[in-house]
């Protein structure tokens, strides 16, 4: 497999997964390759989660679009939901305006392009600055789109949002593949990014941006593709949701509380990591819908952001990075 | 028309002098410790809620003072219980702020229920302005407002300990070598922080709605006004805080009151792009 180009010898293969993938051990690799087998098999051992993990792999999906920007480049975004939201009500106004028969093939693009259209319009001005400005814009960004949802409510349904989008199927199982394979589909792109130089230089951004600037880097050229990148990934997100519920309102798609869960996310799992929020937002939504519904419907909540607010405090690096740390230091092999 | 314009003139003084103790405690928060407090919001809740327990049992002025000092304690609690220890990264307090926030709403309707409730008058009765109807508790508000910044400026004018907060935000390192404690600076600009968003808490909470999720828009808008006037600046706050006191009351008046928050923005999104280091203060630099 080697050509002049290629010195070392290593066949091809091997050296792009080692860019990709680092060199793990084979306890790491034993406990990705599990989480993805149990993943891809979930119907057939654990059929009463499929609903639940169908839910997460979705917001599995959010918690990566929000990665890709903030967690790698610190410039924190409260309003996420903002473009996942304008997602799902285009799809929703489309076809509760438009025509009901709408074809997927002419909703989804435009939802995704939707997302997009929101993204550049707060955030291309704002990337520029520094510090919270960004954070303020994104925060007002969800405010102000909750309100004209209100404001144009013979278009949006006002409060109760609309009932009109056709569900996938109603078939779980159906429905969890139709989420999960996306979701590890998006995941794997954005993992290649990450991981990539264009990854690099954008956690590079998080820690320390004047100095990137110095080495001749256009950072707000990164940090604008990285926006671009995530808002596609929030407007894919975002018309599947609409999708899996068949409905469209402003508690479930768009408030700030949601934008705030995605943050939730990225922090429990570990952010900047992508595979962390992955991971993390299947935790979350485990926890919210399964486990800490002990604790009764606001019980919950208040539990979870205690639990996620400590992660922040005792654990910053998520929960994730953590666990992958302490399989690569199994029996002394970590050589870092 | 005329009474329109007096109407507006009024009306928006008010709003903007509460705007104005909030924006206030938040910047000062800022400019000394450098911390984002995105909790400030739960303190007017705080204020708000206290009053109303406790004024069945002590009265009005006793609520008031109740409520004040409530938010002056959780002020400083969250301070000593959770931002003392991450004040070093700004993005991790930035966020650890935010979720507490969010945590302390769900503890709220834990024990109060989703349902936004009325608080009694501080002052009861009203009195009729150029055919506009003034609540004594606005008036109370505007009044108490400036008499709590004349406080305000005096303390950090004329005496040490006030002295050591306006010198911490101005430089931190030029503070340290004249021997200012800087822990105990903070702590104090908490407390005042606190007991300030306390007072426009019990007002927000009379005036406009008493309610678990009643800190997210007045602290979006302490946000707003903080960028605005500057961050760190006291006189660009209170500046910033009737010019959007008096925008929120013309968009009110003029378009509609779901159109605030749109307005605002455009505002927002004008300022930054065109003075982001605000009307008077120096641009954020992490």
């Amino acid at each position: 497999m080697s050509n002049k180009y290629d010195s070392s010898g290593e066949p091809v293969l091997q050296r792009l997964s080692r860019e990709f993938l680092g060199e793990p051990n084979r306890y790491q690799i034993g406990a990705v390759s599990a989480a993805l087998i149990a993943l891809l098999t979930l119907p057939f051992w654990g059929a009463r989660y499929q609903y639940v993990f169908a839910l997460a792999s979705i917001w599995a999906i959010f918690a990566m679009g929000w990665d890709i920007i903030s967690g790698h480049t610190n410039y924190i975004s409260f309003g996420h939901s903002a473009l996942s939201g304008g997602a799902a009500y285009t799809t929703g106004i489309l076809i509760y305006n438009v025509d009901p028969g709408l074809p997927m093939s002419i909703t989804f693009p435009l939802s995704v392009l939707a997302a997009v259209a929101i993204g550049l319009l707060f955030a291309a001005p704002t990337l520029r600055l520094k510090g919270p400005y960004f954070s303020l814009i994104t925060l007002v960004a969800v405010l102000v789109l909750t309100q004209l949802v209100y404001i144009y409510g013979q278009y949006t349904g006002g409060e109760l949002g609309i009932t009109a989008v056709e569900t996938l199927t109603y078939n779980f199982t159906e429905m969890y593949y139709y989420s999960l394979l996306p979701m590890l589909l998006i995941g794997a792109v954005l993992v290649v990014v990450s991981q990539s130089n264009i990854g690099r230089i954008l956690r590079a951004i998080g820690e320390n941006e004047e100095a990137i600037e110095s080495a001749g880097i256009d950072t707000t050229k990164f940090k604008l593709w990285a926006f671009l990148l995530s808002s596609i990934t929030m407007g894919i997100g975002g018309a599947m949701l609409a999708h899996f519920y068949g409905n469209v309102d402003p508690t479930t798609v768009l408030v700030i509380d949601r934008s705030l869960e995605m943050v939730a996310m990225a922090v429990l799992g570990g952010m900047g990591t992508i595979a962390g929020p992955l991971g993390g937002a299947f935790v979350f939504v485990f926890l919210r819908d399964e486990v800490l519904t002990t604790f009764g419907s606001t019980g919950r909540w208040f539990s979870l952001w205690v639990l996620v607010l400590l992660f922040l405090v005792f654990l910053r690096d998520g929960l994730f990075p953590f666990i992958w740390s302490k399989l690569g230091s199994i029996g002394g092999s970590d050589d870092e | 028309m005329i009474g329109d314009i007096i109407t507006i003139l009024i009306v928006g003084a008010m709003i903007s002098a509460i705007y104005a103790l909030i924006a206030i405690g938040f910047t000062m928060v800022f400019g000394v410790g450098g911390v984002l407090n995105l909790t400030h919001g739960v303190l007017l809740m705080a204020g708000a809620y206290t009053f109303m327990v406790a004024y069945p049992y002590v009265g009005r002025i006793g609520g008031v003072i109740a409520g004040v000092l409530v938010a002056a304690v959780s002020s400083y609690a969250i301070y000593m219980g959770l931002v003392r220890y991450i004040e070093d990264n700004v993005v991790i307090t930035f966020m650890a702020t935010i979720l507490a926030a969010l945590a302390i709403q769900e503890a709220t309707t834990m024990g109060f229920s989703q349902q936004a409730r009325i608080l009694p008058s501080l002052l009861p009765g009203s009195i009729a302005v150029a055919g506009t109807r003034i609540q004594y508790d606005q008036i109370l508000a505007f009044v108490l407002s400036w008499v709590l910044i004349g406080l305000l400026w005096y303390y950090i004018k004329r005496t040490k300990n006030g002295r050591a907060i306006l010198a911490t935000s101005m430089s931190e390192r030029g503070a340290i070598f004249t021997g200012v404690d800087l822990p105990k600076v903070r702590r104090q600009t908490w407390l005042i922080a606190g007991a300030f968003a306390g007072v426009a808490g019990i007002f927000i909470g009379r005036l406009q709605q008493t309610s678990p999720e009643m800190w997210l828009e007045p602290l979006t808008l302490a946000f707003i006004i903080v960028i605005i006037g500057g961050v760190g600046s006291i006189k660009g706050s209170i500046i910033a805080a009737y010019l959007i006191g008096y925008l929120e009351t013309l968009t009110v008046e003029l378009i509609g009151a779901p159109y605030r928050t749109v307005v605002a923005l455009l505002v927002i999104i004008a300022v930054i792009m065109y003075r982001p280091e605000g009307l008077y203060g120096r641009e954020y630099l992490e």
